[in-house]
C-alpha cells in the first residue's frame, strides 16, 4: 500500500496541486511564472475558442452518452440470445477498441477521403467541411468505442438470472417487454457507471481529434484538450492551459459527485 | 496503514526507481562529451548528419548526437532545462521562441564568441540580429529558407502557362489552369497546419509589401492598415475560388505526399512553399519516383504596383543555444561554430542530402560540379537579395504568429472577416510588442546593406 501512495503522490498529487498553482500563474512552460490571480479563468470564460470547445465537448458527451450506449446494449442484448459463436462475435466487436487509435484514425482518414475513399463515392469531403468534420471524428470514435460497451454490457446481462426470463416469457412478454422490464433494471448499475465514465472520458477526449483534424477546420472539431494543448504547446501558455485543465477536472469532479449522490440516495450497489 | 517491514521495503524500490528514472532523464548532461540532442526526417540524413557532423568533428570535445523526434524534441528539451539539466547544445525553433528560452536564463550569452570565431564577418547581419535578447547573441541560426513558386517545366509548357512574375500573371495562370481542369497551386494542410503562414507570409510580403510589414513590426503601422486587411482579403478570395489545393475543404484535407504527387503529376500547375521543400520533393520525382517529370522552383510575384519584382521572405527555420548549465559552454560553442560556418561541410550537405544551411556566404565555388543547380542558384541568388520580406515564423511574435495561424482558417470558411482578423493580430502584437517579445527585424533593404 505505502509504495503505492508513494507512486500515486508522485505521479499524481504533485502534478495536480502543480497544476492548480500554475493555473493562477502566467507560466510559459519555460522558466519562471509569476503569481497572476484569476486572470487566466477570467480570460477563459471571455475566450470564444473556449466556449466553442466547450460547446462541442457537451455535443461530443450527448452523442456518446446516446449513440454508442445505445448500439452497446443493443449488441450486448443480442449476443445474449445468440447460442453459436458468441465469443467470435464479442472478439469481433471488441477489436476495434484495442487498435492503437493512431493506426485506426489513420485507416479512416483513408476512408473518408475525398480522394480515395467513401467521401469519393458519396462526393463529401467529411474531415474537411466544418458542418461534417465533428460528427465525422465522434462517428470514427465510436467505432472503436461501441464494442467495448458491447463486452461489458454482455458481461453484466450474463449475470442475470435466466429464471426471471423464463419466468417474463411464460407471462407473455416479449423480447422487448424483457429488455425494458428485466434486463435494464438488472444491469443499471452497470449502465450508470459507463454513462458516468463516458461524460467523463467525453471531457478528455483527444486522440482521434487531433490526429484526424487538430481541431479544425476553423474550429470545428476543437475540443478542450485539444485547445488546452494548443496553448501549451503552441503559443506558450501554459498558465492558461493549466487553468484549462483544472475546470476539465472540475466538470470531471461534479459529474462523479452527481453520480455518487444518485447512488446514495438510490442505494444502488456496484 | 501499518508500516510493515515489508511496506518500507516496497517503499525503498519505489524510490530506487524514482531515483533511477531521475537519474535517466538527467543523462543528458553525465559524462564528459558534449550532448546534442536533434531530429532527422528521414534515416539517411541522420546516418549522413552523424558521418559527417558528429563523428567527423575533430573539436576539443567529443560529440554525442541523441536523436528525437520533431513533435517532442521541443518539450523534452523544455523539461530537461526546467530540471537543470538538458543538453549542451539547445535546439529552438527560431526567433519567435529564442525570446522565452533567454528569458528563463536556460541560453549561455554567445556575444564573447562571435568575436572568435568572427560570425559577424561570416553570418548575414540580419540573421544574427534576429538572434539576439536584449543586445546579447544567445543563438546562431541553423538553418535558413524563403519562399519560392515551384512548377514542373514539362507541365507548364504542355499546358501553355507562364511562371508569374506579377499578380495579373499570377491571376491568369490561376484561371487558365483551373479551366484546363488542373488544380492551380497544389496545398494542403492537413499534416501541418502551420502551412497556412506559409501563404500569409506571401501575402503580406507580396501583397502588403516588406516596408509596410516593417513598418508594423516596429509597431508604427497597426496590422489593421488596409494594406494588410487587404491582402488577408485577396489571398482568401484566391483560396475561395479553389486555386489553392482544390478548394477550401479540400486545401483543409490535403496532405503533404498528394500535394507532391499532384505536383510531379501535372494535376496541379504550381507549387506555393518555403525552400525546405526541396528534400521533400526529390522521392515524387525522376529515378526515385519511376517518372520522368522534373521540378523547378522560381521568385514569387509580386501582387501589388510598388512591390519590387523580386522578395525574398527571409526565415531562420532553426536557431540552435548553448545551454548555460552546460558543462563545457566553450566546448559547446566551439562545435556550434562547427555546424554552421564549415563552409566545406554544409555545402556538401546541401548537395548530398539538401540539408537548409545556416545564413552564412556560400559561394558557386564551395559546391561541386555535380551539385543540383537548383539548389546552388537558390544559396548562391539568395545572399545577393535586394528586397528581403518577412517570414512570420521568424519575425512575428509567439502569440501572434499561432493566432495567425488558427484563425485564418475562419477566414477561409467565412466565418470571421479579414479586417476583424487583423484586428486580432494587432490586439495581440501590441501586448507582445509592449512586452518586448517581437524578434529584431532587418530594414527591408538588400541583404549587402
Amino acid at each position: 500500500m505505502l509504495p503505492l501512495v508513494l507512486v500515486n503522490i508522485v505521479v499524481i498529487l504533485i502534478p495536480s496541486v502543480s497544476s492548480v498553482i500554475y493555473s493562477f500563474t502566467d507560466w510559459s512552460g519555460i522558466g519562471n511564472a509569476t503569481f497572476i490571480g484569476f486572470d487566466n479563468y477570467t480570460t477563459m470564460f471571455g475566450d470564444a475558442d473556449f466556449r466553442n470547445a466547450l460547446w462541442h465537448n457537451i455535443l461530443w458527451t450527448i452523442f456518446f452518452l446516446i449513440v454508442p450506449m445505445a448500439m452497446g446494449l443493443f449488441g450486448a442484448y443480442a449476443l445474449t440470445r445468440v447460442r453459436r459463436f458468441r465469443l467470435l462475435f464479442r472478439v469481433a466487436y471488441f477489436i476495434p477498441y484495442i487498435v492503437a487509435s493512431v493506426v485506426s484514425a489513420s485507416i479512416w482518414r483513408s476512408l473518408l477521403s475525398p480522394d480515395t475513399g467513401v467521401g469519393k463515392i458519396l462526393g463529401v469531403n467529411f474531415l474537411g467541411d466544418r458542418n461534417l468534420a465533428l460528427g465525422s471524428v465522434a462517428f470514427v470514435n465510436n467505432w472503436a468505442w461501441w464494442g467495448f460497451l458491447v463486452v461489458v454490457f454482455l458481461a453484466s446481462m450474463q449475470s442475470i438470472n435466466p429464471n426471471l426470463y423464463e419466468a417474463a416469457a411464460m407471462d407473455g412478454a416479449g423480447p422487448t417487454r424483457q429488455f425494458f422490464s428485466i434486463t435494464m433494471p438488472s444491469i443499471r448499475p452497470t449502465f450508470a457507471f459507463l454513462g458516468l465514465m463516458t461524460i467523463i472520458w467525453s471531457f478528455l477526449s483527444f486522440d482521434y481529434v487531433y490526429i484526424l483534424t487538430q481541431g479544425g477546420p476553423a474550429g470545428s472539431t476543437d475540443v478542450l484538450s485539444t485547445l488546452l494543448y494548443r496553448n501549451a504547446f503552441g503559443t506558450l501558455q501554459a498558465g492558461y492551459a493549466s487553468a484549462m485543465g483544472v475546470v476539465m477536472a472540475l466538470i470531471s469532479g461534479i459529474v462523479v459527485a452527481v453520480y455518487l449522490w444518485i447512488r446514495k440516495t438510490r442505494n444502488w450497489e456496484i | 496503514m501499518d508500516i510493515t517491514r515489508r511496506n518500507v521495503l516496497f517503499a525503498g524500490g519505489a524510490v530506487g526507481l524514482l531515483a533511477i528514472l531521475t537519474a535517466c532523464s538527467s543523462a543528458g548532461s553525465a559524462g564528459s562529451d558534449l550532448d546534442y540532442w536533434y531530429y532527422f526526417s528521414d534515416g539517411n540524413q541522420q546516418k549522413y548528419f552523424k558521418k559527417h557532423f558528429v563523428d567527423d568533428y575533430k573539436g576539443s570535445v567529443p560529440v554525442r548526437l541523441t536523436v528525437k523526434s520533431s513533435d517532442t524534441i521541443d518539450r523534452l528539451t523544455q523539461t530537461a532545462l526546467a530540471a537543470g539539466k538538458g543538453p549542451a547544445l539547445i535546439v529552438t525553433p527560431g526567433p519567435s521562441q529564442v525570446d522565452a528560452y533567454s528569458g528563463a536564463g536556460y541560453l549561455a550569452d554567445l556575444t564573447k564568441y562571435a568575436d572568435k570565431y568572427k560570425w559577424n564577418e561570416k553570418f548575414s547581419k540580419w540573421a544574427l540580429e534576429a538572434s539576439k535578447v536584449d543586445g546579447k547573441l544567445v543563438t546562431l541560426p541553423t538553418s535558413y529558407e524563403s519562399m519560392a513558386f515551384y512548377f514542373n517545366p514539362a507541365v507548364i509548357d504542355k499546358n501553355k502557362l507562364t511562371v508569374p512574375k506579377t499578380r495579373e500573371e499570377f491571376e491568369n495562370f490561376c484561371t487558365e489552369a483551373k479551366a484546363k481542369g488542373m488544380i492551380p497551386l497544389a496545398a494542403g494542410n492537413a499534416d501541418w497546419k502551420g502551412a497556412n503562414e506559409w501563404h500569409l507570409t506571401v501575402a503580406f510580403n507580396h501583397n502588403a509589401g516588406p516596408h509596410a510589414i516593417y513598418s508594423a513590426l516596429q509597431g508604427k503601422t497597426p496590422w489593421t492598415d488596409a494594406v494588410f486587411v487587404d491582402s488577408v482579403e485577396l489571398l482568401a478570395s484566391y483560396f475561395q475560388r479553389g486555386w489553392y489545393g482544390g478548394g477550401v475543404d479540400t486545401y483543409f484535407t490535403n496532405q503533404f505526399p498528394k500535394v507532391y504527387k499532384q505536383l510531379a503529376s501535372g494535376e496541379a500547375a504550381g507549387m506555393i512553399s518555403g525552400t525546405w521543400e526541396f528534400s521533400n520533393l526529390a522521392p515524387y520525382f525522376g529515378k526515385a519516383a519511376g517518372n520522368s517529370a522534373e521540378w523547378d522552383w522560381a521568385t514569387l510575384p509580386s501582387f501589388r504596383k510598388g512591390i519590387p519584382p523580386v522578395v525574398w521572405d527571409l526565415g531562420i527555420g532553426q536557431s540552435t543555444g548553448v545551454n548555460a548549465k552546460a558543462p563545457n559552454v566553450a566546448a559547446a560553442a566551439e562545435y556550434l561554430n562547427f555546424l554552421t560556418t564549415n563552409t566545406k561541410t554544409i555545402a556538401a550537405s546541401i548537395e548530398a542530402m539538401n540539408f537548409q544551411p545556416p545564413p552564412i556566404q556560400l559561394t558557386v565555388a564551395d559546391f561541386t560540379a555535380n551539385a543540383d543547380e537548383r539548389t546552388t542558384r537558390l544559396y548562391t541568388e539568395l545572399p545577393k537579395a535586394q528586397t528581403i520580406g518577412y517570414t512570420t515564423w521568424t519575425f512575428f511574435p509567439q502569440k501572434t504568429e499561432t493566432y495567425m495561424i488558427n484563425e485564418f482558417e475562419k477566414v477561409l470558411t467565412k466565418q470571421l472577416s479579414a479586417k476583424d482578423y487583423c484586428a486580432g493580430i494587432q490586439l495581440r502584437f501590441a501586448k507582445e510588442l509592449a512586452a518586448g517579445q517581437v524578434p529584431t527585424a532587418p530594414e527591408p533593404a538588400g541583404l549587402s546593406s
